[in-house]
């Protein structure tokens, strides 16, 4: 195919040397390159802008972060599920559902034992109902999540068509469950030794997020499981050919998204005490957006999980630098759904021009 | 890449294979045998079942009737994973590597080397180890790439088929089957993929090659076996043969003339 290889080296037999495949570039070029990094400048940039804007410059102070990052913490937990699934090329916009519905079944059993609080507001055995709760949740995500791999691997469903099925029951359940009224009252616990504590700067269930985010990026980058969840995204034909267990992989991706959401109805409940059955219809779209966003493929094969992390920031900054400095916060809808069309629209230039080349 | 002195006789075979699609007999009664060291090659025009028997050697599709062979083994395999256990590896035409992923993620996908210890219980794979041997392993084979770490979609169409038959014979200990190895190729290339089943079968494996490629694949064959709606028309040694007698077997010109 081409003429160079031979001159270069007559003697041997393979062109198979052409030097059309360069050798990998240098860890700051590839950074630089990777979709997530300009993301990460816009989030800090926008810091810089907003706390510029912000009169005596309110938007840089500890507890604005804190809150900050109390809001994204529930976006990044289903982002990271969502982005290790889209590696293998399915998608979960059940996950909003699946929070919702685990933190209603959660609050419902915590409700139940945690009997009634004495004079001073206690509660008697605090820890074991918190214990329970965060296990019920858990297993109620999990659940969830094995329902939808069940629908997407073995009876071969397109993902978004079996979440968007499942994510409609989930919601209906949680709401015959509760009616449509959120179940408050949980022990007061639950803000003050989880939700609302803080470690260092950090909020807890912030640092929880983030850490299982680190978690998945050693998984995907080092272990056979990220190997084949990549594999199976980029060609799943190969991935087949290669022997793999597709549909049992799939599967497990499935609980993955669901274990994850069913933590974030746990953060959930941590952060007001209560469900809060109806603020969660957005969160799907939040949290694919925040995928998307990073640099990773709609069509799989290629996840950037620090590229989740800083699209998930770009939001929440979005959010809370627009009510710092007095706009109505409708313009973040706006800002983040213009950024979205922006960052597909370069990837699929990036991507033809690499098919064509 | 077993050793010399015991190989099977037989590395890999298909007797009066039978497969009925509905209302489609793609095959009525197909044999072909391999024998550990050699090369041959599998002809036939479109439809005459070359596909589906390259299939039920593979252990995607289980023949009506008919036995299969594996290392002088009459086997039954259910799927591809089986056959890959009795070291029968397959080289596609095309989409047989996932394009993002490097050249040694590829060659060890389902087969990854895993770290000692907790770490590879874990599942954290030994990179460095497995770029070593899949480096080496490319090199006996005298394939040159400039990166091992680079995703495969940054290679030209013969390094990948090159990667592709290279992962073949790395987990091959019988035989490698190759589907149209070389039709995406350039003529170079394909020299040097015909060149690579030389050296594959060489190494005692038994290499079954489907190919419209006529000519250059007839000179590197040892035997040739065609199929013609369904049956087997023809079965030579590949130095009795010319293109025209290989043609005239395809298009049931034997077989009507008997």
């Amino acid at each position: 195919m081409t003429a160079t290889a031979d001159e270069r080296d007559p003697t041997n037999l393979d062109d198979a040397a052409d030097t059309r495949g360069v050798p990998k570039a240098s860890l700051v070029t590839r950074w630089l390159a990777s979709g997530g990094t300009w993301v990460l400048l816009l989030d800090v940039a926008l810091v810089i802008v907003f706390t510029a804007l912000s009169s005596n410059h309110v938007f840089w102070s500890l507890q604005d972060f804190q809150a900050l990052m109390l809001d994204g913490t529930e976006t990044l937990l289903l982002a990271l599920g969502i982005a290790m699934f889209l590696g293998a090329g399915a998608i979960d916009i059940s996950v909003g559902s699946n929070l919702v519905l685990s933190s209603v079944l959660g609050a419902e059993v915590m409700a139940h034992v945690a009997g009634t609080a004495d004079a001073k507001g206690n509660y008697p055995h605090v820890l074991g109902t918190l214990a329970l709760g965060f296990a019920v949740c858990i297993v109620a995500g999990v659940v969830y999540g094995m329902v939808n791999g069940l629908i997407i691997a073995y009876f071969r469903v397109n993902s978004l068509i079996a979440t968007l099925g499942t994510a409609g029951v989930g919601t209906g359940i949680a709401l015959l469950i509760t009616g449509g009224n959120d179940i408050a009252g949980l022990p007061t616990a639950i803000q003050s030794d989880f939700g609302l504590f803080t470690a260092g700067p950090i909020p807890l269930p912030a640092l929880v997020a983030l850490a299982i985010g680190v978690g998945l990026w050693v998984v995907l980058r080092t272990t056979r499981y990220g190997v084949r969840t990549l594999a199976i995204g980029s060609l799943r034909l190969a991935a087949e050919r290669a022997g793999l267990r597709v549909p049992r992989h799939l599967f497990s991706l499935a609980v993955l998204c669901g274990l994850l959401a069913g933590i974030a109805g746990f953060v959930d409940l941590s952060h007001f005490a209560s469900t809060t059955v109806n603020g969660h219809t957005n969160d799907a779209l939040a949290a694919i957006t925040a995928v998307v966003i990073g640099g990773t493929r709609l069509e799989g094969g290629k996840v950037s999980l620090p590229g989740t992390l800083w699209g998930t920031g770009l939001s929440v900054v979005l959010q809370g630098g627009l009510v710092v400095i007095g706009v109505a916060p409708f313009w973040q809808l706006i800002a983040v759904g213009t950024v979205l069309i922006v960052a597909v629209c370069l990837d699929r230039v990036r991507f033809r021009r690499r098919a064509a080349g | 890449m077993t050793g010399g002195t015991d190989l099977p006789r037989t590395a890999i075979a298909g007797e009066h294979l039978a497969k009925r699609f509905g209302h489609v007999r793609a095959l009525i009664d197909a044999s072909v045998t391999v024998r550990p060291g050699e090369v041959v090659a599998l002809f036939g025009d479109n439809g005459a079942g070359k596909s589906t028997l390259l299939k039920i050697l593979l252990g995607i599709h289980r023949p009506d009737n008919g036995t299969l062979i594996v290392a002088d083994q009459e086997v039954r395999p259910h799927s591809i994973r089986e056959v890959q256990e009795l070291g029968v590896d397959c080289v596609h035409q095309d989409l047989a590597l996932a394009p993002d992923l490097s050249v040694v993620d590829n060659m060890y996908l389902g087969h990854e080397i895993v770290r000692k210890g907790l770490m590879g219980r874990l599942g954290v794979v030994a990179r460095r180890e497995m770029t070593a041997r899949a480096d080496a392993a490319l090199r006996e084979l005298s394939i040159k790439l400039p990166s091992l770490s680079v995703p495969v979609s940054d290679l030209s169409g013969g390094q990948r088929q090159a990667v592709a038959v290279a992962r073949a014979v790395m987990w091959s200990r019988t035989s490698v089957l190759m589907d149209e190895p070389t039709a995406a190729l350039g003529a170079r290339q394909s020299a040097i993929v015909c060149e690579l089943m030389r050296t594959v079968a060489s190494r005692g494996l038994g290499v079954l090659v489907v190919s419209h490629d006529l000519p250059r694949v007839l000179k590197v064959a040892d035997r040739v076996s065609v199929l013609w709606r369904g049956r087997t028309a023809l079965e030579e040694p590949a130095g009795n043969l010319t293109v025209p007698d290989v043609v005239a077997a395809m298009v049931g010109y034997n077989a009507e003339a008997s």
